[in-house]
């Protein structure tokens, strides 16, 4: 068995804040919080195996959100070809293991929900810039694609959840509780 | 550059609040005059910002042990001194006895915590202090707010203004300065017709000058936390995250603006 290798301080200052999105990240996409912390702590292991071959410091945050998306997609190929996916409508809300006792939680399910029904393509944008905050050019490097396609899908996944919101009437005041 | 036509690409940038200032004028004034437009784009920052409160409590959520670089330092035997196992100790007492009572061991525990996660852990302390003083919850009250906002203007080495929170409900009740190990941090105390109060914090971030909105939770003291140009901020309070959100959202956008 190969030694585990240990991160060095550069690493754990510039990684360790990072961990809580990443998690996030993986728990949407992935909807299973087990699932998702493993595949952060793979993301981890091989974020300190080619800590030296990553290129510059801003790019850090991309750098990681890449290895990450890759392989979730893995994954979700995975479950997809085994058939172990659930139709999407049946996975239970409670995968997400959003914790209870907040006001929120009743109508954030509902935004969850929908959002699990787009397409991986357009459910990647919405995350990586609307939730996680990165640049257009840091989400066209974390998905390997050009920067005007990052901007045509969000613009499309933007406009079809709000088809699906407006085909389910009762589902729209909670969401402008947010707004 | 304000003539030039309104794009779709600039409309996602809107709903993201990544335009120029100048961009940002002409593309309200476009939509102001085109209301199917406005309701298309209102409509996508509901749904963003539904997405975003939904998601966010699971980034405030403890870092498992699994997940926690620190402890990865210490795994192999020759690091297992006793100091590495008296931090991985007490990095699990702070996970075991967690929430509000966490906090007070954070000397002891090893991963110092700097930037804004530092910033959360001292507003939600202010906040669970003064916000439920009923003789002295602040120092200056808001009649005194020109004296307030040079005393923290003159202690945080830049211009401070309290915002104006009335459009959420919330109404200046005054301010004090608080000590931390960072150096002085003002805190700006709000309360509403009920009788909620929120708590706007703010200092000089040393380590982490820019940082976006996170979601924070210090036991039932709850809030976000940000940093711009080197000022961190922190909007807490005992409400619904959404609620803390739009405070904080309206705290922010005045202060870019200052």
């Amino acid at each position: 068995m190969i030694a585990p290798v240990q991160p060095n301080a550069d690493l754990i200052a510039a990684v360790q804040p990072l961990i809580p999105a990443l998690r996030r990240y993986a728990r949407a996409l992935l909807r299973d919080r087990a699932d998702a912390d493993d595949l952060v702590q793979d993301v981890l292991e091989r974020a300190m195996g080619r800590w030296h071959q990553r290129r510059e410091a801003a790019g850090t945050r991309a750098w990681l959100f890449a290895i990450l998306h890759n392989l979730a997609m893995d994954q979700l190929r995975r479950r997809a070809r085994r058939g172990a996916a659930q139709p999407i409508d049946a996975v239970p809300e409670s995968l997400l293991a959003i914790p209870p006792g907040q006001e929120t939680a009743v109508h954030t399910g509902d935004i969850l929900s929908l959002v699990s029904r787009l397409p991986d393509e357009h459910r990647s944008v919405l995350l990586l810039i609307g939730v996680e905050d990165l640049s257009y050019a840091e989400a066209a490097a974390v998905l390997d694609i050009p920067l005007g396609t990052v901007m045509s899908r969000l613009s499309r996944a933007r406009e079809r959840l709000r088809a699906m919101i407006a085909e389910e009437p009762h589902r729209a005041p909670a969401l402008r509780i947010v707004s | 550059m304000t003539d030039a036509p309104v794009t779709e690409t600039e409309l996602q940038h809107y709903v993201d609040g990544r335009l120029p200032r100048d961009r940002e004028t002409a593309v309200t004034a476009w939509l102001a005059a085109r209301p199917e437009e406005a309701e298309r784009i209102g409509a996508y920052r509901s749904e963003r910002d539904a997405l975003r409160a939904a998601l966010a409590p699971i980034a405030g959520e403890p870092l498992p042990a699994e997940l926690d670089l620190n402890l990865r330092r210490h795994r192999r035997p020759h690091w297992l001194s006793a100091r590495g196992m008296t931090v991985a100790a007490s990095i699990m007492l702070a996970f075991v006895v967690g929430g509000g009572s966490g906090w007070m061991l954070r000397d002891r525990a090893a991963p110092p915590i700097v930037g804004t996660a530092a910033l959360a852990r001292e507003a939600a302390a202010s906040y669970a202090v003064y916000a439920g003083d009923a003789a002295r919850p602040v120092e200056i009250a808001a009649t005194g707010q020109l004296e307030l906002d040079r005393w923290f203007s003159r202690r945080l080495s830049r211009p401070v203004k309290a915002p104006d929170l009335r459009a959420a409900g919330f109404d200046l009740i005054g301010g004090r300065l608080i000590a931390t190990n960072f150096g002085p941090a003002g805190l700006y105390l709000y309360r509403d017709a009920s009788g909620a109060s929120v708590a706007l914090y703010l200092r000089p971030m040393r380590v982490q000058g820019t940082d976006r909105m996170t979601w924070r939770e210090e036991g039932a003291v709850r809030g976000w936390t940000w940093a711009d140009d080197g000022l961190g901020f922190g909007v807490f309070g005992e409400m619904p995250a959404d609620r803390l959100h739009s405070t904080a959202d309206m705290a922010r956008a005045q202060f870019r603006r200052a």
